[in-house]
C-alpha cells in the first residue's frame, strides 16, 4: 500500500502545487488454443509533482518515494514551470479556482485473494468447457486482466485524497471457420473490482460463452448489411460508444476551446427532448459506477456533469484551468493514468439516461432496420462525426428480428442522430472494459440503455 | 538462476524525457519524467513466466526474482518457451543525450508563429515536442550481453480549422528526428496537412456511390498495411487464423510493392539495435514484387509454429516508392477519393473493411474537385492489395518510417 498522508510535504509549496503518488499494478493471463501465451505481472509506481504558476505548468517525475525523491519532484516541478515563465510571459497574473476535498476509499476485493496458478487453473477450465462442447471452432483465446490503480494526493488548496480504485477483465474471443473464412466474435466480462469480485467460479460463465457461440454461428451464416440510412437500435455498448465518443468528446473544454463543434452549440437544442446525457462522477441510481472519481486528480471534489439536458446542451467538462477560462466551476474531470502523467481532461462514467420503453417494444416499431449489439471500435473527431465497427448484430424485418448481418460500420454525424433519438429503452447496462486514448490511455465507464434512432449503416 | 530457473533473461533500462506542450495555441506545460525499470522472464521445467517493476533495490529485484519463479511454477508447460542464444556482446548508441531545451522552445515558438501566420482559421488543439534518451541493458543466462543508449526528438501535432460556424475534422501528424535542425513544419507531412486541414471547414459529400480508385496517402497507409502485417505476425499464425500461412515465397500483394522493416536504417532516426527476445536486430525485407520473404515471427511464434524467426522485431517500415509522380497518378483517376485519413472499424479476420473517408477530397476527371465528409470507403483489405494501380515517385519520411503515395482501384465509395 502506498502512503496515504502526505502533508509532511506541504512546507516545500511555494505556489499552486499538486503532489501524487501513485502505483499501478497489472496482472495479464492470456490463452491461445489453450496455450499460457502471457504469464505477467507488473507494477509501476512513483511521485509526481505539478506546479502552476502565471499561466504555465512544470510537472516532474520520478520512480521513487523517498522523502530526497519527492523532494526533487516538487523542485524539478519548481524549475520547470520558471523555465516556462521565463519564456512565456503572456499569461501572467492568472490564478487557478481555490477548491478542495476531501476523500479516502480503498475498492480492494473482500474476497482471499487468489495466486497466479489458480487464476490459469480458472481460464484452462474456461478454455477447455469451450474445446470440448465447440470443436469445430478454428480459434479460442481467452485472457483475464486486472489493473489497480492506487492514489495519494496532496495539493497546495489543502485537498487530500486516497482511493484504491481496481478493474478486472475477462476477454473470450472465438474464431470458427466459414468456407475457409475466418469469422470471429468477442465479449468482455467484469469491470470495476479485482478479479476475485468478478472470475472466482468459471461454471457462471458457461451460459454467456453458449451465447456467444450461438451469436458466431448465426454470424458464420449472415448477410451484408444494406448499405444507407437507417432506422436503428443501437444496444448499450454502441449508445455507451456514441455518448462517449461522439458527445462526450466535444464537450470536455480543452477541446472546446481547441474548436470542437459543441463550442457554437451551448444553450441550443442539439438532441430530441427525450435524451439527458450525463458524466456521472462516481454513481448512479445508487449503484456505484464502473470507474468511481470522488476527487480528482487536481484535488476538486467530482460532481456530475449533466452535458444535455432535455435535449438541450447545457455543460462542458472543466479541470481548474479550463474553468478559469470559462469562468465556472472545476467539474473534477481531471485524471491522469499513471504517475508520471499529468492530469487532462477526462469523463468518468458517460452515459445517456434511460426512457421508458422495452426492448421488444422498439424492435417491433421498426419495419426495416437493425438491431445492433456490439462495437469494435470507434472514433469520433471535433465535427461529432463518428464511426464505430459494429461485429454483432441483426436485421429488424416487418417489427421481428432476422438474419444476422457481417462486421459492418456505422457512422453519422452525433448532434445529428441524437435529434433523430424516438425511444429509449428502461434498462441500463455498463460496458465492461472501457479504455480511452488522449495522450495517455485511461479506464472510463460508458454503457446506458438502448436507443433507437437513424445512422448511416456500411454495407458492401 | 540461482534461485532455480533453468533460463532467464531480464532489461534494465533507465531513462528520461522532457516534454514541451502547448494546448489550444498556447504554451501550457513543461514536463520532466525520469524513469527506470527492470523486468524479468524465468524458464523452469519449460514452464515461464515474467514480472517488471520499476524499482530496483536490492530488495525490490529478489522480491522479482522469487515472484516471476512462482509465476513460472504455477504456469503450464509449453516447449517452446526459449531464450536467445550465444551471440557476442555488442553496445550501441545513436543521437544525443542531453536535449537543446531552448532550442526546442525556439522551434515551438517559430512552429506556432508560422502556423498562426500561414493558416490563421487553424487551431493547433495540442502540440507536444519531446525529447527522450535512455539506455536498455539486456543479459540473458546464455551469456547474451547488449546496451542500447539512444536519445530523440519526437513532435506530434493535432489540429482542426474553423471559420465562423463551420469546423473541419480534427487531424493529427508528427515525426520523430534525431535533431531539431529544421523547422517543425517542414517534418513528416505537417505543412501538407495543416494546408489541407483549412481546405476542409467546408465539406461536401460525393455525388453518388461508385466503384474507383483510392490514393492513399503515406500519413494514411498503415491503416491498411497494418492488416497484411498482422497476418505474418505471431498470434494470427499460432491462432492458425493467419490468411498467408502457406504463402511463403508466393505472391501475397501486387507485383509493384516492396515492403521491408529496416531498424538500423540511416534514413531513419527511429528504429533499435536489439530485438525483445534478445537478438541483435537486422534490416530485412518482408515482401520483395509482391512475394512474401518472411514472417514476423518471434522466437517463442517461431518455435510454435515451426516457422523462421525473423530477425528484426518489426516495425522501422519503408515501402519501395514507384516512378509515378502523384499528380499523374491524380489525372488517371476517373472516379475516386483522396484518402488521407480512414476512420474505419477494425477489418474482419477475412480483410473486409468499411469506414469514414477523413481529411479526404473527391477526385473526378482527374482533378481534386472538393474536400468531402460523411462518406464511407469499404473492400477487402486482400483484394485490394492485388490491385494496386500506381506508387508514386515522392514518398514521406516520418523519421519512424518512409511511406509513398499508393493508388488501389475497385474501391466502393458511397
Amino acid at each position: 500500500m502506498i502512503n496515504k498522508d502526505l502533508n509532511k510535504y506541504s512546507s516545500h509549496f511555494s505556489v499552486y502545487t499538486e503532489l501524487r503518488i501513485q502505483e499501478n499494478r497489472n496482472n495479464h493471463i492470456s490463452m491461445v488454443n489453450g496455450d499460457v501465451m502471457g504469464n505477467s505481472v507488473s507494477s509501476s509506481s512513483g511521485v509526481s509533482s505539478r506546479v502552476y504558476n502565471d499561466g504555465n505548468w512544470g510537472f516532474s517525475s520520478s520512480p521513487d518515494f523517498t522523502d530526497s525523491a519527492v523532494e526533487y519532484v516538487l523542485k524539478n516541478a519548481s524549475d520547470n514551470v520558471l523555465f516556462m515563465n521565463k519564456r512565456n510571459k503572456e499569461q501572467c497574473g492568472f490564478i487557478l479556482p481555490d477548491i478542495s476535498g476531501h476523500h479516502e476509499i480503498d475498492l480492494s476485493t473482500q474476497h482471499v485473494r487468489n495466486d497466479q496458478k489458480q487464476w490459469i487453473d480458472f481460464l484452462r477450465n474456461i478454455d477447455d468447457y469451450i474445446a470440448k462442447k465447440y470443436s469445430f471452432l478454428s480459434s479460442r483465446t481467452v485472457v483475464l486482466s486486472g489493473l489497480d490503480m492506487e492514489k495519494s494526493l496532496l495539493t497546495s488548496a489543502g485537498s487530500t485524497s486516497y482511493s484504491m480504485t481496481p478493474r478486472g477483465i475477462m476477454y473470450i474471443s472465438l474464431t470458427m471457420d466459414n468456407n475457409g473464412e475466418p469469422v470471429d466474435l468477442m465479449d468482455v466480462f467484469g469491470g470495476l473490482g479485482q478479479l476475485e469480485d468478478h472470475f472466482l467460479d468459471p461454471s457462471h460463465f458457461y451460459s454467456d460463452i453458449d451465447i456467444l457461440v450461438e451469436h458466431l454461428q448465426k454470424k458464420s451464416n449472415g448477410v451484408y448489411a444494406d448499405a444507407g440510412l437507417k432506422e436503428v437500435i443501437l444496444d448499450a455498448d454502441l449508445a455507451g460508444i456514441l455518448a462517449h465518443e461522439a458527445i462526450g468528446h466535444t464537450t470536455e473544454a480543452d477541446l472546446v476551446l481547441g474548436g470542437s463543434v459543441a463550442g457554437e452549440f451551448m444553450g441550443e437544442q442539439v438532441a430530441s427532448e427525450l435524451v439527458t446525457l450525463v458524466d456521472y462522477a462516481n454513481t448512479m441510481n445508487k449503484q456505484v459506477c464502473p470507474v468511481p472519481v470522488y476527487i480528482d486528480d487536481e484535488g476538486t471534489p467530482s460532481e456530475d456533469t449533466v452535458i444535455i439536458d432535455d435535449g438541450s446542451l447545457k455543460s462542458f467538462m472543466h479541470n481548474k484551468d479550463s474553468a478559469r477560462h470559462f469562468n465556472t466551476k472545476p467539474t473534477g474531470n481531471a485524471r491522469a493514468y499513471a504517475f508520471s502523467d499529468e492530469p487532462l481532461i477526462r469523463m468518468r462514467n458517460t452515459a445517456i439516461q434511460p426512457g421508458t420503453s422495452t426492448l421488444e417494444e422498439m424492435i417491433s416499431s421498426i419495419d426495416d432496420g437493425y438491431y445492433l449489439m456490439k462495437s469494435s471500435n470507434g472514433q469520433a473527431d471535433s465535427t461529432s462525426e463518428f464511426m464505430f465497427g459494429v461485429p454483432l448484430g441483426y436485421e429488424i424485418k416487418g417489427g421481428k428480428l432476422g438474419n444476422a448481418i457481417k462486421d459492418t460500420t456505422i457512422s453519422g454525424v452525433a448532434f445529428d442522430v441524437l435529434k433523430t433519438i424516438d425511444m429509449i429503452s428502461s434498462d441500463m447496462t455498463w460496458s465492461a472494459g472501457g479504455m480511452c486514448g488522449k495522450k495517455q490511455w485511461i479506464p472510463v465507464g460508458m454503457g446506458g440503455p438502448a436507443i433507437k434512432c437513424k445512422v448511416n449503416i456500411g454495407g458492401r | 538462476m540461482k534461485a532455480g530457473a533453468d533460463k532467464a533473461q531480464c532489461i534494465y533500462s533507465s531513462g528520461e524525457k522532457k516534454e514541451l506542450n502547448v494546448d489550444a495555441g498556447e504554451f501550457s506545460l513543461f514536463r520532466t519524467n525520469a524513469n527506470h525499470g527492470f523486468s524479468i522472464m524465468a524458464i523452469k521445467d519449460q514452464k515461464k513466466g515474467s514480472f517488471s517493476i520499476n524499482k530496483i533495490g536490492k530488495d525490490d529485484i529478489d522480491v522479482a526474482i522469487s515472484t516471476v519463479l512462482n509465476m513460472a511454477e504455477s504456469s503450464m508447460p509449453d516447449d517452446a518457451y526459449d531464450i536467445s542464444e550465444y551471440q557476442e556482446a555488442d553496445s550501441f548508441s545513436k543521437g544525443n543525450k542531453e536535449p537543446a531545451l531552448n532550442i526546442m522552445y525556439d522551434r515551438m515558438e517559430e512552429f506556432m508563429e508560422y502556423s498562426a501566420n500561414t493558416f490563421p482559421i487553424t487551431i493547433i488543439e495540442q502540440a507536444i515536442l519531446d525529447f527522450s534518451s535512455g539506455t536498455n541493458y539486456y543479459r540473458n543466462s546464455n551469456g547474451v550481453s547488449f546496451d542500447e543508449t539512444e536519445g530523440s526528438y519526437s513532435f506530434s501535432v493535432m489540429f482542426t480549422s474553423k471559420e465562423g460556424k463551420d469546423i473541419s475534422s480534427f487531424n493529427s501528424a508528427g515525426f520523430s528526428s534525431l535533431d531539431i535542425d529544421l523547422p517543425l513544419h517542414k517534418g513528416g507531412s505537417i505543412n501538407r496537412l495543416l494546408e489541407e486541414s483549412a481546405a476542409h471547414v467546408r465539406t461536401r459529400t460525393v455525388p453518388n456511390k461508385f466503384t474507383g480508385d483510392i490514393i492513399v496517402t503515406p500519413d494514411c497507409i498503415m491503416s491498411f498495411i497494418g492488416f497484411i502485417l498482422g497476418n505474418l505476425s505471431d498470434f494470427r499464425l499460432i491462432a492458425g487464423t493467419s490468411l498467408f500461412r502457406e504463402l511463403m515465397n508466393q505472391q501475397i500483394v501486387h507485383e509493384s510493392l516492396s515492403i521491408h522493416s529496416k531498424p538500423l536504417s540511416d534514413n531513419l532516426s527511429g528504429g533499435y539495435f536489439i530485438t525483445s527476445d534478445g537478438y541483435k536486430a537486422e534490416d530485412l525485407t518482408i515482401i520483395e514484387n509482391g512475394i512474401l520473404q518472411t514472417f514476423l515471427l518471434s522466437l517463442y511464434g517461431s518455435n510454435k509454429t515451426g516457422l523462421q524467426r525473423v530477425s528484426n522485431s518489426g516495425g522501422s517500415l519503408i515501402i519501395d516508392h514507384g516512378k509515378t509522380p502523384l499528380k499523374d497518378m491524380i489525372q488517371s483517376v476517373n472516379k475516386g477519393v483522396l484518402l488521407s485519413r480512414f476512420s474505419g472499424g477494425s477489418p474482419s479476420d477475412n480483410g473486409d473493411f468499411s469506414g469514414v473517408a477523413k481529411n479526404s477530397f473527391y477526385i473526378e476527371n482527374g482533378k481534386v474537385q472538393y474536400p468531402i465528409s460523411e462518406t464511407m470507403v469499404s473492400g477487402n483489405i486482400v483484394d485490394m492489395f492485388q490491385k494496386v494501380k500506381h506508387l508514386s515517385k515522392e514518398e514521406v519520411n516520418f523519421g519512424d518510417e518512409i511511406f509513398p503515395w499508393i493508388q488501389f482501384e475497385g474501391i466502393t465509395v458511397s
